[in-house]
């Protein structure tokens, strides 16, 4: 088997319709302006590929909102997910550092990646907040996945990377016509690759970039944070729908069980202490922490990087917040 | 998934005693269900049943691996059911978690400990290790403070301490009574009692946030280098793991990287005594 296939697109459904038999076959799928993963099923509406950004950031499927870690399903069912964008595939480096390090690997986030398939998809159109290209990210997965896809007129252009992907084509290929991609359709792939990188490079030109938004953070006073603290409210939505932030709550049921539960820097007690001392007592400090976390301690404490340009913590913000242009001005003013 | 491996599962204890240490700090001894480690320094998490955990460095001998002691603080809700706990009830533990004091590094030194109130339970665990090791190093001074006599804690054992070749012993309350004939005010007045060769020896502090601060500076004017002034520090530890992020200090997560750590590795984190 080539490593690159080409597959029409009515073909590849059927192929994820077999896969669905056996594995949770998740998939990008629009709902009005949202994209959303859902469960592969054929009476669906159709996935949509190539385009940014499921509003949902893939480490929940790895770190759910709510899990209780301490009993285990037996042998649960694989996951197929498709249509991952590179921001998120990025994402999965650091929680990775995080859960699997070797003295103290979390089991169920080691058994939900090894239970996983991934197969990415490069980004041809950018939104709003898009700036993956600024941290040094091209929005186009190579690494760190199963397998990549790209749809053109009506193909799918799969390329496998690593052997859980190829192991997948094998078993569940050998029944529809794969051919070798026609010459023209990686030309035009490759041009796409292209124009979102030039599109993104364009649209966050001024951004500084990842090394140095977190000098930028490091050396800032409180006062910036005091003003776009202003209309935070706490509500935690950035840190639950960033692709990195990863912090939990160790909830105690009965059976000695614990039930670990996303949790966010953002909310008032987070580092409170019994004694009742909060070095995060006020809002802005609070604020003010999670880009300290991002910026400046974890890339000294890790190798990969704890934002990915996804853009959602700007999306979602409901106080109207956008970190860029908190650094935009710390620059101006630098 | 296995049950051994798996880093957020409770091993069972049963407490086998309480002591009321004094008005609100209690020790409990604790039998765990199988044979349980720790280094000096290193701590656990206290699983409630259904009810919540918290963080306490063992107070016992790191060398009893049958029993394991710790000593609390009635502060918050968790600590409160602690307290409610009586003889015969069973406990959740998970750990040892973290880096605890590099005893092999204070050999043939000169040991200068300095603990304030609950800090006192970490520290016990500590001295009975240096009690064993006490032929390997040149002297321990304790330097204990507490809020009023009755706020001492492990008296009997201080009794048996003073006992203790090479082992020397300061106290004193904030406020003292009648009873009470030895110093009267903060804990880093007994620093000036002390006689110690600073090039040849280590700072040990444990103890509430506002004691380790000012036992640190008081440490430092002394003429004690960065990188021999040992802390214990104390933040929110929940999971133990290093993942949770409720213990974090800059760049270091406390209960991995921690909690042990010397002034000079930390001393330009944010918020290392709130």
């Amino acid at each position: 088997m080539k490593n690159v296939i080409q597959i029409s697109e009515s073909n590849w459904h059927l192929f994820l319709r077999e896969i669905s038999h056996e594995m949770n076959v998740f998939v990008p799928v629009k709902e009005g302006v949202h994209i959303e993963y859902q469960l592969y099923n054929h009476e669906n509406r159709q996935p949509v590929y190539n385009q940014p950004l499921p509003t949902s950031p893939l480490k929940l499927f790895f770190l759910p909102v709510r899990e209780n870690v301490v009993i285990s399903k037996n042998n649960p069912r694989k996951n197929l997910i498709i249509g991952a964008p590179a921001c998120d595939i990025e994402g999965l480096r650091l929680l990775d550092e995080i859960y699997l390090d070797d003295r103290y690997p979390d089991l169920k986030y080691r058994e939900k990646r090894d239970n996983t398939i991934l197969i990415g998809t490069d980004c041809h159109e950018i939104r709003e907040n898009c700036h993956c290209t600024t941290y040094g990210i091209d929005p186009y997965p190579v690494e760190n996945v199963d397998a990549t896809l790209v749809s053109l007129n009506g193909e799918m252009i799969i390329t496998v990377r690593t052997s859980k992907g190829k192991e997948l084509i094998n078993r569940y290929g050998k029944n529809f016509p794969l051919s070798e991609p026609a010459k023209n359709l990686l030309e035009q792939a490759d041009a796409r690759r292209s124009s979102t990188r030039e599109q993104l490079k364009h649209q966050n030109s001024s951004l500084p970039d990842y090394a140095a938004t977190g000098v930028l953070v490091n050396k800032s006073g409180d006062e910036i944070w005091m003003k776009y603290a202003r209309t935070c409210v706490s509500c935690g939505a950035c840190a639950t729908i960033c692709s990195t932030c990863t912090c939990f709550l160790l909830i105690d049921r009965p059976g000695f069980e614990k039930v670990r539960q996303m949790d966010a820097c953002q909310y008032p007690g987070f580092e409170r202490i019994a004694a009742g001392e909060d070095p995060l007592h006020k809002r802005h400090l609070r604020f003010k922490n999670r880009y300290l976390c991002k910026y400046v301690w974890k890339s000294e404490k890790f190798k990969s990087q704890a934002c990915t340009g996804c853009g959602r913590c700007i999306d979602c913000c409901i106080g109207d917040i956008n970190k860029n242009r908190i650094f935009m001005e710390m620059l101006e003013s630098s | 998934m296995s049950d051994i491996l798996n880093i957020y599962k409770p091993l069972k204890a049963t407490v086998e005693k309480v002591i009321i240490e004094s008005p609100l700090i209690r020790s409990f001894v604790m039998i765990p269900e199988h044979e349980f480690s720790f280094k000096t320094g290193e701590f656990i998490e206290l699983t409630i049943n259904g009810y919540g955990e918290a963080p306490f460095t063992p107070s016992s001998s790191p060398l009893e691996k049958a029993k394991l002691e710790v000593t609390v603080m009635k502060a918050g809700y968790v600590t409160e059911k602690i307290h409610a706990l009586k003889t015969g009830d069973i406990v959740g533990i998970r750990g040892p978690f973290g880096r605890g004091y590099p005893v092999e590094k204070f050999y043939g030194k000169e040991i200068l400990i300095l603990g304030g109130g609950c800090g006192f339970a970490p520290i016990r665990s500590l001295l009975f290790n240096l009690i064993a090791d006490k032929d390997k190093l040149k002297k321990v001074i304790l330097c204990y403070g507490a809020k009023t006599p009755e706020d001492c804690i492990y008296k009997p054992f201080v009794e048996e301490l003073r006992k203790v070749e090479k082992f020397e012993i300061h106290r004193s309350v904030d406020k003292a009574d009648g009873s009470w004939n030895e110093r009267e005010g903060v804990v880093t007045i007994l620093l000036d009692d002390v006689q110690v060769n600073i090039p040849d020896s280590v700072a040990i502090v444990c103890g509430p946030p506002v004691m380790m601060k000012y036992g640190t500076l008081k440490l430092l004017e002394m003429g004690y280098p960065e990188h021999d002034i040992y802390l214990s520090m104390e933040k929110n530890m929940s999971c133990g793991l290093g993942k949770c992020g409720h213990c974090m200090m800059g760049k270091y997560y406390v209960c991995k990287d921690g909690p042990v750590f010397t002034y000079d590795e930390i001393k330009d984190q944010p918020d290392i005594w709130v």
